[in-house]
C-alpha cells in the first residue's frame, strides 16, 4: 500500500457527478469500494468507448474516473439483504461518498444519519447539484447546467467581431463535476483531520452550484466591490472593459496565448535582438520603448500597443514551437493552445513520469493517460490497478460485509 | 464559535498571485492559521489587482486580493535581510506546512529547498506549486493561469467549431492548481497524523490541468482520435455522452441565455410537454436521440425560437418544473441579486475590513455538520499581524521586536 491515504476505507455510491472525488481519494491510496447497481453505474454508459463498442467495461470515461477502485454490485433499491450488507460495510468504513439526489439514500433506509449512528467516526459526504437544502435542492442538473448557473460560462466566449451573437461557452471535460469533487475532497480531508483529534465523524453537504459560484476568479469581486459584471472576450479574461487581444496565430496555424512583454528590462533586452534578427521590431531601439511602464499592456500605452502589433506580425511569420520556446527561454510565460491529447507529445511531462499506462477490455498493450496532479516525496501517487470491471470485487466485498456484520 | 476542522494547523504562506493563495484560502477557511509572509518592496501584484475600491491602489484596497485572502494573517518580513532570513526560519520551525508558488529554483536560491526545510523542521509538509514542476527538462519555464490552460488542453476544448478557442474567460487553472494543492496538503497532513512523517509535494500547474481531460487523452491513445479534428470542440453541444438537445439558447432581453440538457427520452418528452407540444416536435426525425443528433441544427433553432419568448429565469423554472435539466447562464450580479438557492443557503457573508469597512464574501463549502468552515476575517492589511505573530508565535519580546523593526527587517 502506498499513498498518503493508505489504510483509509471509502464506500462510494457515485455516478458521473461524484466519481472524480472517489478517484482523488483512491489515487492517494485509499481503499475505495464502488457500490454499483446490477446494471452498473450510469457512468459506464458514457463514451468514448474502446473502439467505439459500448459495454460496461469499455467506457474510457469510466476507466479514467475510477482508477484504483474496487467494484461491488449491491442492489440497494431491490434487496434488503444487500442494504444490510451496505450497512455492515458502512459500520466499519471511514468515509461514505455519495452523489444521489437529496433524500434518496434515506428513502432506502440508508440515511447518512443512520449510518453515522452505527459508526460515530464515519464521515459521510454527499455531493449534489445544489446542496441538501434550498428551493433548488430537488432540481436536476448536469455539468453544463452547473457551469451555467455557477457563473463560469457567462465569463467565457467571444468578442462580437469574432463571433457575432455567440453564446457563453462551456469548456469541456466535465469541469463542473471536477470542481465539485475537488471541494468534496477538501471537506472529507478536513473532517478526517478533525476526527483524528476527537474521534468524531460528521456529515458533509457539498453543492456543485456553490463550488462553481466561487470558481469565477475576478467575476465575483467585480460585482462585490465595483457592482460591475464582466464581459466575455475571445481567448482571454473577461473584464469590466474590453482589453487587448492575447491570442495570436503562428505561421503554422497554431494559436498562442501571450500577454505583452511586461516590465522586466533583462528579458526585454533579450527579446529585442531575437525579433530584430527576424526583421521585426527594428524601431524598438528607440528610447521611448526603454521605460518599463510604457511596455506594460493594459494601461493604454501606445508603445505597448505597438509592441503587441509587431509581436503579432513576428508570430504570424514564425512557427509556434519557436515562438513558445523562444519566449520561455527569454522569461516570457507564453503558451501554445494544445488539444488535450497533444500534451502527450511534450517530453517534459514524460521526464516527470506524468503519463501512466492502462489496460482493459479490448486494450492489451498499455495505453497512456494522465497520472498524478501532484508528486509526493514520501507517499507516491500510484496507479495500483485500472478501473474495475463491473462487479469485479463483489465476492470479496460481500465477504467483508459478512465479517463486519458479525463484529 | 464551533471548532474548526483544521484548528491547530499553522501554515507559513509564501504564496502570491492566485494559485498559491487559493490553496491557502481553502486551508484558512477550514481553520488553519495561515500566515502570509509579505515584503512591501516586492508586494503581491494582486494587492494592486482590479477591481480596487477608490481611485488609486493602496495595497489594501484590491477587491480581488481581499476575495482570495480572507481568514489569513499578514506579516511583513524582508527575507533577504540577514536577520529576516533567520526570522523566516524560526517561523518555519513553528509551522506545520510551508506553501509557495514561485518559479522552480527560487526557494533553493534562498537556502530553503526541501532538504534545508527539513533541517529546520523534520516533519514539515512543503508544497510547491509552479508552472512546470520542480523536475523535467523545462522546469525553468513559467506559466500564469492562461498559459497553463493553453498548454494543458483546457483552452482548446472551450470554443465553437471553426472559431478560435474561447479560452475560459478566467484563470480556472489558478483555482484548480490551488484546489489540487489543498487536497495534497490535507492528504499529507493525514499521513503525518498516522506516521509522523512530513514530505515535499511538487505540483505542476499544467499537470494539474492535464488530469482534467483524461477521457480525451484516452480517446487518442486507445482510439487514435485527437480532439484536433473538424467539428471539435463542439461548443455547447455534448461530446460524451452524445445527446441532443444539449446547448445554450437565447432568452428575452440582452445577452440572456439558458442551458438545456436532455439526456434521455423521458426528459425529451418532458421538454416537449413544457413547450406545449409544438407540431414540429412530433416530427419522427426528433423521436430518437440519434434522430435529434442528425438534425441538431434545426432542433436547436426550434428550441431557441421557443426560449426567446421567455426571460431566462422563466424558461429555467418552467423547464425544471417539468423535470428538464436547465439553468440560466448567470452573471455575478444574478448570483448575488436573483439566485434564490444561494440566498436560501446563506451564501453571502459580511465582515469588517480594516480599510474598506464592511465587505461581502461568498461562503465556505462544503458544509461540515459538526465543524463547518467559516468566514471570520477579511483579507488582512499588509503587515497587520507582524507584531502579534512575532510575539505570539515566535515568543519575541516587545524590545526584540522594536529592535528588529529598527533594523529594517519588518518591511
Amino acid at each position: 500500500m502506498s499513498g498518503p491515504l493508505a489504510g483509509l476505507t471509502v464506500l462510494e455510491v457515485c455516478d458521473e457527478l461524484g466519481q472524480f472525488a472517489g478517484k482523488l481519494l483512491a489515487d492517494l491510496g485509499a481503499e475505495v469500494t464502488k457500490i454499483e447497481p446490477p446494471d452498473g453505474s450510469s457512468a459506464r454508459r458514457v463514451g468514448p468507448f474502446v473502439k467505439d463498442i459500448p459495454g460496461p467495461n469499455r467506457s474510457l470515461n469510466f476507466w479514467y474516473n475510477n482508477t484504483n477502485k474496487r467494484s461491488a454490485v449491491l442492489d440497494l433499491e431491490g434487496s434488503e439483504a444487500d442494504r444490510e450488507a451496505f450497512r455492515a460495510l458502512a459500520s466499519t468504513a471511514d468515509v461514505v461518498l455519495e452523489d444521489r439526489a437529496p433524500g434518496a439514500l434515506a428513502s432506502l433506509g440508508l440515511s447518512p444519519e443512520s449510518l453515522r449512528a452505527a459508526n460515530p467516526g464515519l464521515v459521510v459526504c454527499s455531493i449534489t447539484p445544489f446542496g441538501q437544502t434550498g428551493p433548488w435542492a430537488g432540481w436536476k442538473s448536469s455539468d453544463m447546467v452547473g457551469l451555467a448557473l455557477g457563473g463560469p460560462m457567462m465569463m467565457n466566449g467571444y468578442d462580437p467581431e469574432d463571433a457575432p451573437g455567440a453564446p457563453p461557452i462551456r469548456g469541456h471535460g466535465d469541469q463542473g463535476y471536477n470542481t465539485a469533487c475537488h471541494y468534496a475532497a477538501h471537506g472529507i480531508l478536513a473532517a478526517l483531520f478533525h476526527r483524528h483529534t476527537t474521534g468524531e465523524g460528521q456529515l458533509i453537504d457539498c453543492s456543485m452550484h456553490e463550488a462553481l459560484s466561487c470558481t469565477t476568479e475576478v467575476g465575483m469581486p467585480y460585482w462585490l466591490y465595483a457592482r460591475q459584471d464582466v464581459i466575455r472576450q475571445t481567448g482571454r479574461h473577461a473584464a469590466a472593459q474590453r482589453t487587448e487581444p492575447w491570442l495570436f496565430q503562428s505561421k503554422d496555424g497554431r494559436h498562442l496565448i501571450l500577454y505583452g512583454v511586461g516590465r522586466d528590462n533583462d528579458s526585454w533586452r533579450r527579446l529585442k535582438p531575437w525579433w530584430q534578427s527576424h526583421g521585426f521590431g527594428l524601431q524598438f531601439d528607440e528610447p521611448r520603448f526603454d521605460a518599463p511602464i510604457a511596455r506594460q499592456p493594459g494601461r493604454g500605452s501606445p508603445e505597448a500597443a505597438e509592441i503587441m502589433a509587431e509581436m503579432g506580425r513576428f508570430i504570424a511569420a514564425t512557427g509556434a514551437d519557436e515562438v513558445y520556446r523562444g519566449g520561455q527561454e527569454r522569461d516570457q510565460a507564453w503558451g501554445i493552445v494544445r488539444a488535450p491529447d497533444e500534451t502527450l507529445q511534450d517530453p517534459h511531462f514524460h521526464d516527470r513520469g506524468h503519463f501512466v499506462g492502462v489496460t482493459g477490455e479490448g486494450v492489451e498493450e498499455p495505453a497512456l493517460m494522465p497520472g498524478a496532479p501532484y508528486i509526493f516525496s514520501a507517499t507516491p501517487w500510484e496507479l495500483r490497478r485500472p478501473a474495475p470491471r463491473l462487479s469485479e470485487h463483489t465476492e470479496e466485498v460481500r465477504a467483508e460485509a459478512a465479517r463486519a456484520a458479525k463484529s | 464559535m464551533p471548532d474548526l476542522p483544521l484548528s491547530g494547523v499553522r501554515v507559513c504562506d509564501l504564496t502570491w498571485i492566485i494559485a498559491g493563495p487559493t490553496a491557502t484560502r481553502v486551508l484558512a477557511d477550514f481553520g488553519a492559521e495561515v500566515i502570509r509572509v509579505e515584503h512591501a518592496q516586492a508586494a503581491d501584484a494582486v494587492r494592486f489587482g482590479r477591481p480596487i475600491v477608490g481611485d488609486r491602489p493602496t495595497m489594501n484596497n484590491s477587491g480581488f486580493w481581499n476575495y482570495i485572502n480572507r481568514n489569513k494573517k499578514s506579516i511583513l518580513l524582508n527575507a533577504r535581510h540577514p536577520m529576516g532570513g533567520d526570522l523566516l526560519r524560526r517561523l518555519i520551525a513553528e509551522s506545520d506546512v510551508v506553501v509557495e508558488n514561485f518559479s522552480s529554483g527560487i526557494m533553493a536560491s534562498w537556502g530553503l529547498d526541501y532538504p534545508q526545510l527539513r533541517e529546520i523542521r523534520e516533519d514539515i509538509i512543503y508544497c510547491s506549486v509552479s508552472g512546470f514542476g520542480h523536475s523535467g527538462r523545462d522546469k525553468a519555464f513559467t506559466t500564469w493561469g492562461p498559459t497553463a490552460q493553453a498548454l494543458c488542453g483546457l483552452t482548446f476544448t472551450s470554443g465553437l467549431p471553426g472559431y478560435p478557442p474561447a479560452g475560459w474567460g478566467f484563470s480556472y487553472m489558478d483555482h484548480t492548481a490551488g484546489y489540487s494543492a489543498a487536497v495534497a496538503i490535507m492528504a499529507a497532513l493525514h499521513h503525518r497524523n498516522q506516521t509522523g512523517e512530513g514530505q515535499h509535494i511538487d505540483i505542476s500547474q499544467i499537470e494539474a490541468g492535464i488530469v482534467l481531460n483524461g477521457p480525451a487523452v484516452l480517446d487518442a491513445t486507445v482510439n487514435g482520435r485527437s480532439w484536433r479534428r473538424e467539428g471539435m470542440p463542439p461548443g455547447n453541444r455534448a461530446w460524451e455522452p452524445r445527446v441532443a438537445p444539449h446547448n445554450t439558447y437565447p432568452c428575452a432581453g440582452d445577452d440572456r441565455w439558458v442551458a438545456i440538457d436532455v439526456t434521455n427520452e423521458a426528459e425529451w418528452a418532458a421538454l416537449v410537454m413544457a413547450m406545449d407540444e409544438p407540431p414540429w416536435a412530433a416530427d419522427v426525425r426528433f423521436a430518437t436521440n440519434a434522430g435529434r443528433l442528425a438534425n441538431e441544427d434545426e432542433l436547436d433553432e426550434r428550441i431557441a425560437a421557443w426560449t426567446s419568448e421567455f426571460t431566462d429565469y422563466e424558461a429555467m423554472e418552467l423547464l425544471q418544473a417539468a423535470g428538464v435539466r436547465a439553468g440560466v447562464c448567470q452573471k455575478a450580479s444574478d448570483k448575488f441579486e436573483r439566485d434564490p438557492q444561494l440566498a436560501a443557503r446563506d451564501w453571502w457573508h459580511e465582515v469588517e475590513h480594516g480599510e474598506l469597512g464592511p465587505v461581502t464574501y461568498d461562503g465556505v463549502l462544503p458544509r461540515l455538520s459538526a465543524t463547518p468552515g467559516s468566514v471570520r476575517t477579511a483579507g488582512p492589511l499588509i503587515g497587520q499581524d507582524t507584531h502579534a505573530v512575532l510575539r505570539d508565535v515566535l515568543g519575541m519580546s516587545d524590545e526584540e521586536i522594536a529592535e528588529t523593526e529598527a533594523m529594517g527587517v519588518l518591511m
